[in-house]
């Protein structure tokens, strides 16, 4: 590993907030519980638009524009699922910065899924507006979809690969 | 009589093969997180349209129209992993008392989520969302957001799971 790199992680992981996290009974869940409602907020805004893209449940209601309605709730989940996620990274920073589960999900999977999903929210009024989805925009909604779960599955693999 | 089929399930040869196996008890644990990602995640939505804070320009019988058949089947995915997950240490999880609570907090959120499926409809009719239509949805944001505290708490507080 990059010396500079875990120097940044032995530095971060003794700031006074990281060090008053790790040493609290509850400050550690909550912090956890954070992370986690963010990201329910975020996965559930996301995936609500791409089983729609791929037609999932879309009978008599095809008139819901559901991309724009979402987005401000959307980013409002990414803000608290990246708080609550750097919190929890930075009391334990020099340990994640070795585990190759979080590098990938952080460096490789996070930025990928980011970049399609910014394509995705451009895209996804108009391709909610045409009375048939086109195969390109299902394809894309079945990727994001895909790429979100191997971030979770990268993050659950953490303490496995550790 | 409880603690005797928590033993028996624990013992059961094919629960301690899926909780023994790294893949298949990491796998168990990524169906919970992101099935309860969209079960939380789609019941906000719905709360927040209720509460006027989402596409005010959808209509709310639509959207929970969409999104309640996800959040059905989350909720089974998300029963199913988390039934593994317990089965593996049930013994442990049945003398835990954050535990029950989270159970508690669990069922209380999804009769709140029953009774917003039952009434949107009704509330989608009148000029402007009553107030007890508001209470609803923000009990039951309350109580997603306390499942997922008294989930967390489980392990934190007493080292299971």
């Amino acid at each position: 590993m990059d010396g500079s790199m875990v120097m940044f992680g032995h530095w971060l992981q003794n700031r006074p907030f990281a060090l008053a996290i790790a040493g609290s009974d509850w400050a550690y869940p909550l912090v956890q519980a954070t992370h986690f409602t963010g990201l329910s907020i975020w996965i559930g805004t996301i995936v609500a638009v791409d089983l729609s893209l791929l037609g999932v449940g879309k009978k008599s209601s095809a008139s819901l524009q559901l991309s724009d309605a979402l987005f401000i709730w959307n980013w409002i989940g990414f803000g608290i699922a990246v708080t609550g996620g750097f919190l929890l990274f930075s009391i334990s920073a020099e340990t994640y910065l070795t585990n190759i589960a979080f590098l990938t999900k952080v460096g490789l999977l996070i930025p990928l899924g980011l970049v399609l999903h910014v394509v995705i929210q451009r895209k996804a009024p108009t391709w909610e507006k045409s009375s048939e989805t086109p195969s390109l925009a299902k394809a894309a909604g079945f990727t994001e979809l895909l790429l979100w779960l191997c971030v979770a599955t990268a993050a659950v693999l953490i303490p496995y690969v550790g | 009589m409880l603690l005797h089929i928590c033993r028996w399930l624990q013992d059961n040869s094919l629960i301690s093969v899926i909780n023994g196996t790294a893949w298949t008890a990491a796998a168990a644990e990524i169906v919970h997180y992101f099935s309860m990602f969209v079960l939380v995640g789609s019941m906000v939505i719905v709360d927040l349209r209720v509460l006027g804070l989402v596409g005010r320009r959808q209509d709310a019988t639509q959207l929970a129209a969409r999104l309640f058949p996800w959040i059905w089947v989350s909720l089974a995915l998300n029963f199913l992993s988390g039934f593994l997950m317990f089965a593996g240490s049930a013994t442990a999880y049945y003398r835990n008392d954050i535990f029950y609570d989270k159970m508690g907090v669990v069922l209380l959120a999804i009769a709140a989520n029953l009774v917003v499926q039952q009434k949107v409809r009704a509330w989608d009719r009148l000029p402007a969302m009553p107030a007890w239509a508001k209470f609803m949805a923000v009990l039951s944001i309350g109580l997603w957001v306390g499942a997922i505290i008294a989930g967390v708490e489980v392990p934190a507080l007493t080292g299971v799971g």
